[in-house]
């Protein structure tokens, strides 16, 4: 959230404005946006229909929108910003802190996912685990993914705001108009059109960025020795080597936190257990799609940092004040002044500006803000889902007819997207509820993916072991957070220091092994009860776990059929681009 | 089958991504003749290389190959 914090410090000047060139790109994107939701309508008649796109998404389409869902602007600029600040460290977010991840969904997790034709997460948590396990995950989900989808609107706005100057109540309400009604009238199947073609929007509008600013460094390798140069260290292009202790990088952390809190925890419960993510592969047409689609996923998601870190990292190379051919420092949000005027957190925005001129600044512009109605329509989307299905259906009106709840689908989309409008300007009025919903959200993901593995891993794993293991790993990782994050200055540090297992960890740090310990937890305590409760039996487990479910075939003949094999391939070339960036 | 739009319909996504990009060469690549062509150039970095031309034509190009390839035919309807 420190891109927010130093949007509202700065939302006072704009950066730049559209020419009416600019103006016509943005409309056109606005015009086919919500001619798309018109358009598919007709077709979401049914709740498979509204809620999972009908199960008639190829692999491409299903992998593309797993990947745009994630790719919002906030992350877009955040990340960037992180790049100038911690160098290529970043890109572990987007590779060992991804790929492995969305790999294991696709080949080990999907095949259970896909064939007990659950509806969502907490479905299938309902069916492994019972009720309590699921009404547990649908609430938190529900409640987090529709104040996260308030903080990305504010957060939109607020970019428009110290871009272009635009007013913040229009951003808001233009914006969460528009995805309220495509996601309304076309349910998953429209959000899933638009994600696709907001993705190919980013990159239209974002790749420039890199190819002309790798041009002007003179290439990469060039462009490493002027960072050298500007920063006195070579830390800022190495991936790997500096993460022998938390002293030698920029970040204050190690291989450990990296490897096993970003990328075995975190990554894992993010990509494999957040309903935002999994319900796009879920709306596959077939086995093998959706498992293909997570893999066609990590391909791309493996070349984002080409429009997101190479950007922060040329900005610390090449980044000049035109008239004084200085080197411009971005600062942190708290040190921005009249001698540093910009903070880390704008470097997509100030690289834009210097290589696109009236047209492409348009198209730049579009791509941000297809970013953050990509990830908008993915949180109201998903809370629809599980508002309807998990909590509603569940516990409220079991027994409707179906067009019932494809009603119901509809109007928990505007009602959500007027509770996201509500947070909105909560964050408006009181900016520190940003960094509590940030956190509230990270509560529940490293346990749930505890949860979720076991459930379909470990056939003794009971219904009791999984409740309580998740209850037990979020409220660990509360009190976890509490303890780190009040109190004095050297209580925090003590605490940081127990939590991270070193007096020299940053606060990066400290989200990594709260995960990390969280899951431990999670994981301990589902086995503790469930070897004290009883099992069940292995009937009622078939297409639920591995060992009691016979995998359908897939359908592959050939090799390069086969989601295996393409998975191997993304897992070489994951390998290899780590060497080169070592 | 119109791919992922559903039933019934006959526009395909890669049709909708193939119309997008074409209409933003459209708007682009004469824009950026213009800044060549007439002197408009803006001030940005690198601008001798003509980003708005170069980047138009290859909207255009993208977008025309999605569009005829993916173009809504008669055979194409679904009907399950």
């Amino acid at each position: 959230m420190q891109l927010l914090a130093a949007m509202l410090f700065l939302q006072n000047r704009q950066l730049t404005h559209l020419s009416p060139v600019d103006i016509i790109i943005l409309l056109l994107y606005f015009a086919v946006v919500v001619f798309i939701g018109f358009y598919v309508k007709g077709s979401t008649n049914t709740s498979e229909e509204f809620f999972l796109a009908g199960r008639q998404m190829t692999a491409w389409i299903a992998g593309l929108s797993f990947v745009s869902a994630n790719l919002g602007s906030l992350e877009l600029m955040g990340w960037a910003g992180s790049a100038y600040q911690y160098g290529i460290l970043a890109t572990h977010w987007y590779w060992i802190g991804a790929i492995p991840a969305m790999l294991f969904l696709g080949i080990v997790m999907m095949p259970f996912y896909y064939i007990s034709k659950t509806h969502s997460v907490p479905g299938y948590l309902q069916l492994r685990f019972g009720e309590g396990a699921r009404g547990l995950a649908a609430v938190s989900f529900g409640f987090m993914t529709i104040l996260m989808s308030g903080v990305n609107m504010y957060a939109m706005a607020l970019v428009m705001k110290v871009i272009l100057g635009w007013d913040i109540n229009f951003s808001i309400w233009v914006g969460a108009a528009t995805v309220a009604l495509y996601v309304m009238l076309g349910g998953l199947r429209s959000a899933i059109i638009n994600e696709v073609l907001q993705f190919v929007l980013i990159w239209a509008g974002a790749a420039l960025i890199p190819i002309l600013g790798l041009i002007e460094a003179g290439g990469w390798t060039n462009l490493k020795a002027q960072i050298a140069v500007n920063v006195g260290n070579t830390n800022y292009t190495h991936m790997w080597s500096t993460l022998g202790h938390f002293k030698d990088n920029p970040m204050g952390i190690n291989w450990v936190g990296i490897v096993f809190g970003l990328g075995a925890i975190i990554s894992f419960g993010y990509w494999t257990t957040d309903f935002l993510v999994v319900q796009r592969v879920l709306s596959a047409h077939n086995l093998r799609a959706a498992k293909m689609a997570p893999v066609l996923g990590a391909a791309f998601k493996m070349a984002v940092p080409l429009i997101v870190i190479v950007p922060g990292l040329l900005a610390l190379g090449v980044l000049r004040d035109p008239h004084t051919h200085q080197l411009i420092h971005l600062v942190g949000e708290n040190q921005v002044d009249a001698a540093h005027p910009y903070s880390y957190n704008e470097v997509l925005p100030l690289m834009l500006i210097r290589y696109c001129g009236p047209g492409l600044l348009g198209l730049g512009i579009t791509a941000l803000v297809a970013g953050f109605m990509s990830g908008m329509a993915g949180n109201v989307s998903a809370f629809s889902t599980v508002w309807t299905y998990d909590l509603y259906g569940a516990y409220m009106n079991k027994r409707a007819p179906d067009k019932h709840y494809v009603l119901m689908g509809r109007w928990s989309t505007i009602v959500g997207m007027l509770i996201s409008i509500g947070t909105a300007y909560l964050v408006m009025n009181a900016a520190s509820i940003m960094d509590y919903v940030q956190a509230l959200f990270s509560f529940f993901i490293a346990p749930l993916f505890g949860t979720v593995i076991l459930g379909m891993l470990w056939k003794r794993a009971t219904n009791w072991g999984g409740f309580l293991g998740l209850l037990a790993g979020t409220v660990s990782s509360i009190s976890m957070w509490i303890y780190t994050n009040f109190g004095t200055a050297a209580h925090k540090a003590d605490a940081l220091a127990h939590i991270a297992l070193s007096r020299d960890a940053q606060p990066m740090a400290n989200d990594m092994f709260r995960a990390l310990w969280s899951w431990l937890i999670c994981v301990a305590v589902t086995i503790a009860v469930s070897y004290m409760t009883t099992p069940r039996p292995e009937s009622e487990l078939n297409g639920l776990v591995y060992g009691a479910t016979v995998i359908p075939d897939d359908g592959a003949t050939r090799i390069w059929q086969k989601p295996i094999f393409w998975a191997c391939i993304v897992a070489v070339v994951f390998v290899v681009l780590n060497i080169i960036f070592w | 089958m119109a791919e992922g739009t559903g039933r019934g319909e006959l526009l395909s996504i890669w049709f909708f991504v193939g119309v997008m990009t074409l209409a933003y060469g459209i708007v682009l690549l004469p824009y950026g003749a213009w800044e060549w062509f007439g002197g408009h150039e803006p001030g940005t970095v690198l601008h001798e290389l003509h980003p708005t031309f170069w980047w138009g034509l290859l909207l255009l190009i993208f977008g025309s190959f999605y569009t005829i390839r993916y173009r809504p035919r008669p055979g194409d309807k679904d009907v399950a």
